[in-house]
């Protein structure tokens, strides 16, 4: 195992929680090498949440095994359970949770005080904390008197001010407004990336998901759909759930009639009426004769004037959105409505017959 | 190094650590709580029940097992008819409150009734009061042969015989309606005020008039409300001892908390006659209880909503005065004249039905209050002492009790939880004067019988869900994720408990704390089972001296009990502003 793949600084292994009849979290195992940016993003009840706060020790887990750097936190079958404050772990909450009773400094102290460091060196590091996190003139306002910005900096800067071992987010930007939201992810990846904790967040936004994290792991119904770069899971979803998930995807269902050389292969399918086979990139796991799932992102579909090699689909442009950088087109074919992004050079009108094209490239076929 | 060497070693913990990893702060403080709980409310209510089975041999001595306890309940000369009497009182006293409560909740709320700020907190004046010290005021101020009307009416008018009596059935139906108006009142006013304006707004623009409206939309949604007010005035009114103490028992009407009080200290002591009649007072309020707790508080739709909302208020046009009017005199006939009575018979020496101007004197002051006295009365002088420390310890304790239990309620989940959340549900189903005959057969035979720490457990048992609710509406404010924040920050339970959990809960522990403070300080039917010789309270002070003194003397007393609550509900009010108070 000298690889390291599996011997992470975070190891989760099995995980499983019941809330009475219900399965949230099933055998669930992933792990974060030090200093990672790792996300568990899902829906709500996906199980992400019960994750975090099993790694936080706020919750018991029913079976599995939680390790953070060499120490077990939580292992029920040897009756190993750390309380939440032995773990050394820094946390930023879905509601920020600022102590409204304290200021924004004596919420920042809380944590040293509690571990004992002496009074000057909690005032040099509050203070550099905050510098950081850019509230160093806010120190002495109650918590009550910040904006939702705020509280949420300064709830970072509490989480990390005694340079925890780890770094947990619950869905930290959820309450806040689109735009300070997209600056606000910027911003905590810069931090996170300054002070080099390793991380584990959890968010249902995928565009979060996409800019913070070197990996995502994509979660449903308590079990791990798929993980990797953000890159690999945009481009490579391994099956309908990811790829309709994360972004838009036109989805068509269909059977895999080819499988060859390097992931590719042949798909049938039947839903515009005439069977029709497109060659595309095969996810892993899929063989012949599978059912499978036509993956085709909207940027990825083509539409042209003409039918240049004979192999584009027909279809009648049903909607024509601009919206400055791009149109937003809906296509019918058969009983199919495709979703494409089209370059606004290209003048689409409702109406019009257009030719689409798919890159054999970027054409995935993928499990159900 | 391999993953799995390293798992290996990291999991050599002991058997043992098993076992440690359960015994946390967190668990060994709750564990206690709610054993503390358990033992508290289920103890009594069981031996309670199990004594109501035990029936006392004619010689007085022996008891065996049998239902003749309540058999005596329906072939007994008095007590079927102090059961008829009870339900009469308790169905006119929940009329009488339920109109002035909804009525002044209606004024306060939503008309341009002049003086209302002013008046409001007069309203809830009769609530911090003691009702049996109302009923003595109406006693002096209306009764058959010395009330102050009456006799006025016989020197000025002329007449024969008297103007109103209120020694029977209608006065106390008229005192602790009066005296229980504020519970409606608070019940519904809160609804009226938070109500979104947009709701009936939204129904004028569909073309309902002003009486539609409200018949269609303003009364469903308070209705919920209303109908609880209703519910614990009948509840309150059916343990309510007092009134008919003083009032109509005397006149040959006696209701059961009156016989429930003769049976277990009288002089025909029968406390296993006693468990059986307060079996039967229980099993009423409790179902009442339940109906209130499970069909309809859930329903009252408006009293979450924590926005500010400015309600609909409603120009009454020339009848604002006439709410004027009937504002001013509920106050007047609930409030002022009975204080006023009160303090005027205080100064006689002998109440002879007139105000007599060259005998005033504060005598009747110096034998209540001052110890030292020579010709003091132990009784009325304990009182005041006794109470003040059963009042704050009860609600120090009390208090301490509600932080602990309310956390568990809404910080951990599972079955102890729901179990402790109804435990605490279950005192509030019984009068205090049935909890107190539970709690006097438990210990009647422990050392701790005839001290004050019987009282303080009665107390404490019977009134420390009022102090959880006000905890508990705190917390489920607070998110949290505060307390959870505040352990990932590495504080333990205790630490999380003192640094975050109770600086946040501050203002439900105070307000809490106060409003025991009151109760325990007006509080009479426990302390009447459940007192001694030494033991006395101030109310038990009040009844003393209206049994076995005179009116002037009873009235000195209840003056000072009146302005000792009315101080403390003042420096209160002025501490924690004007939201404190109102349950």
């Amino acid at each position: 195992m000298a690889t390291g793949t599996t011997a992470g600084y975070v190891e989760v292994q099995g995980l499983v929680k019941w809330f009475g009849a219900d399965r949230a979290v099933d055998d669930v195992s992933f792990s974060v090498p030090k200093g990672n940016f790792v996300t568990l993003l899902g829906p709500s009840g996906c199980g992400k949440t019960t994750t975090l706060m099993s790694i936080a020790g706020l919750h018991s887990i029913d079976a599995g095994q939680i390790r953070v750097g060499g120490t077990v936190y939580t292992a029920p079958k040897n009756g190993i359970f750390i309380p939440p404050e032995k773990r050394d772990i820094g946390m930023v909450f879905q509601s920020y949770a600022i102590w409204p009773h304290m200021t924004v400094a004596q919420n920042v102290a809380y944590p040293l005080e509690i571990r004992g460091v002496p009074q000057p060196e909690i005032d040099s590091r509050v203070a550099d904390v905050l510098r950081l996190v850019g509230l160093a003139e806010m120190a002495q306002k109650l918590a009550t008197q910040l904006s939702g910005g705020q509280q949420q900096r300064a709830a970072l800067a509490r989480a990390i001010v005694s340079r925890p071992r780890l770094l947990l987010f619950d869905e930290p930007l959820s309450n806040l407004d689109l735009k300070l939201r997209e600056q606000m992810r910027v911003e905590l990846k810069r931090i996170q990336n300054e002070v080099g904790i390793t991380s584990i967040y959890v968010t249902h936004d995928q565009a979060e998901a996409l800019v913070m994290s070197d990996e995502i792991i994509v979660m449903s119904k308590g079990r791990i759909q798929q993980r990797g770069t953000p890159h690999e899971i945009y481009a490579r979803p391994v099956n309908a759930y990811v790829s309709n998930f994360i972004g838009v995807a036109n989805l068509l269902k269909g059977r895999v009639v080819a499988v060859g050389e390097g992931g590719r292969g042949r798909i049938e399918v039947a839903q515009g009426g005439e069977p029709v086979q497109f060659p595309c990139r095969i996810a892993d796991g899929v063989r012949v004769d599978d059912e499978a799932v036509l993956s085709v992102r909207p940027e990825n579909v083509q539409a042209r004037r003409e039918n240049g090699d004979g192999r584009c689909l027909e279809g009648e442009v049903l909607q024509a959105i601009f919206l400055g950088n791009c149109v937003d087109c809906r296509v019918r074919w058969g009983d199919f409505e495709w979703k494409i992004l089209t370059h606004p050079r290209v003048r689409l009108n409702r109406g019009d017959k257009v030719y689409l094209h798919l890159d054999p490239d970027h054409t995935l076929a993928v499990q159900p | 190094m391999s993953t799995q060497t390293l798992t290996e070693n990291a999991l050599q913990a002991p058997a043992a650590s098993r076992w440690r990893s359960l015994i946390t702060q967190e668990t060994v403080a709750t564990a206690v709580v709610s054993l503390i709980v358990a033992a508290a409310v289920v103890l009594p209510l069981l031996v309670l029940v199990i004594s109501s089975f035990r029936v006392l041999d004619p010689g007085g001595f022996d008891t065996t097992w049998g239902l003749d306890n309540y058999r005596t309940l329906y072939t007994d000369r008095v007590i079927p008819k102090a059961f008829v009497n009870t339900l009469i009182v308790c169905a006119g006293s929940t009329v009488i409150a339920t109109f002035f409560g909804v009525a002044l909740a209606w004024i306060n709320a939503r008309t341009n009734c002049p003086g209302r700020q002013r008046m409001e907190p007069f309203n809830l004046v009769p609530f911090f009061l003691s009702p049996f010290v109302g009923a003595i005021a109406w006693h002096n101020l209306a009764g058959g042969k010395v009330g102050l009307i009456n006799s006025w009416g016989r020197d000025f008018l002329g007449m024969q015989g008297n103007l109103i009596n209120v020694d029977n059935l209608y006065g106390v139906i008229w005192v602790t309606g009066l005296f229980f108006a504020p519970l409606v009142y608070l019940f519904v006013v809160g609804s009226l005020r938070r109500m979104d304006p947009s709701l009936e707004d939204s129904a004028r623009t569909t073309g309902a008039g002003l009486v539609r409206t409200a018949m269609t939309v303003t009364l469903p949604l308070v209705a919920p409300g209303i109908l609880s007010g209703a519910i614990i005035v009948f509840v309150t009114t059916a343990g309510e001892f007092g009134v008919p103490f003083k009032l109509s028992a005397p006149y040959g009407w006696q209701t059961l908390t009156t016989q429930i009080f003769s049976k277990a200290v009288g002089d025909d002591a029968n406390i296993y006659l006693g468990s059986a009649m307060s079996m039967a007072l229980g099993v009423i309020t409790v179902l009442l209880i339940w109906i209130q707790q499970s069909y309809i508080a859930p329903r009252s739709f408006t009293t979450v909503t924590g926005k500010g909302f400015r309600p609909n208020v409603i120009d009454l046009g020339r009848w604002k005065w006439a709410a004027f009017a009937f504002n001013s005199g509920f106050i007047l006939v609930a409030v002022v004249l009975p204080i006023l009575c009160l303090i005027v018979v205080s100064l006689h020496p002998v109440w002879q039905s007139r105000i007599i101007l060259h005998d005033l004197t504060l005598h009747n002051y110096v034998r209540t209050l001052f110890f030292w006295a020579p010709d003091h009365i132990a009784a009325a002088t304990n009182g005041i002492y006794n109470s003040f420390i059963l009042a704050f310890a009860g609600a120090t304790i009390a208090m301490a009790l509600s932080l602990v239990v309310s956390y568990m309620i809404h910080r951990t989940k599972g079955f102890g939880a729901r179990l402790l959340d109804f435990l605490c549900v279950v005192p509030v189903g019984f009068p205090g004067i049935v909890i107190a005959m539970g709690v006097l057969v438990t210990y009647i035979r422990t050392p701790i019988y005839a001290t004050l720490w019987i009282l303080l457990l009665g107390y404490i048992t019977r009134f420390f869900p009022y102090g959880q609710r006000n905890v508990s509406s705190v917390m489920l404010a607070i998110s949290e994720e505060l307390d959870q924040s505040s352990r990932m920050a590495g504080a333990s339970w205790f630490t999380t408990l003192r640094r975050i959990t109770i600086p946040l809960l501050k203002p439900g522990i105070f307000a809490g704390w106060v409003l025991l403070f009151i109760i325990f300080l007006r509080e009479l039917s426990i302390s009447i089972i459940l007192y001694s010789s030494g033991t006395e309270t101030l109310s038990v002070g009040v009844y003393y001296l209206t049994n076995y003194e005179n009116d002037t003397l009873t009235a000195a007393l209840s003056v000072t009990q009146t302005a000792i609550l009315l101080a403390c509900v003042y420096i209160f009010r002025r501490i924690a502003g004007r939201e404190a108070l109102t349950v």
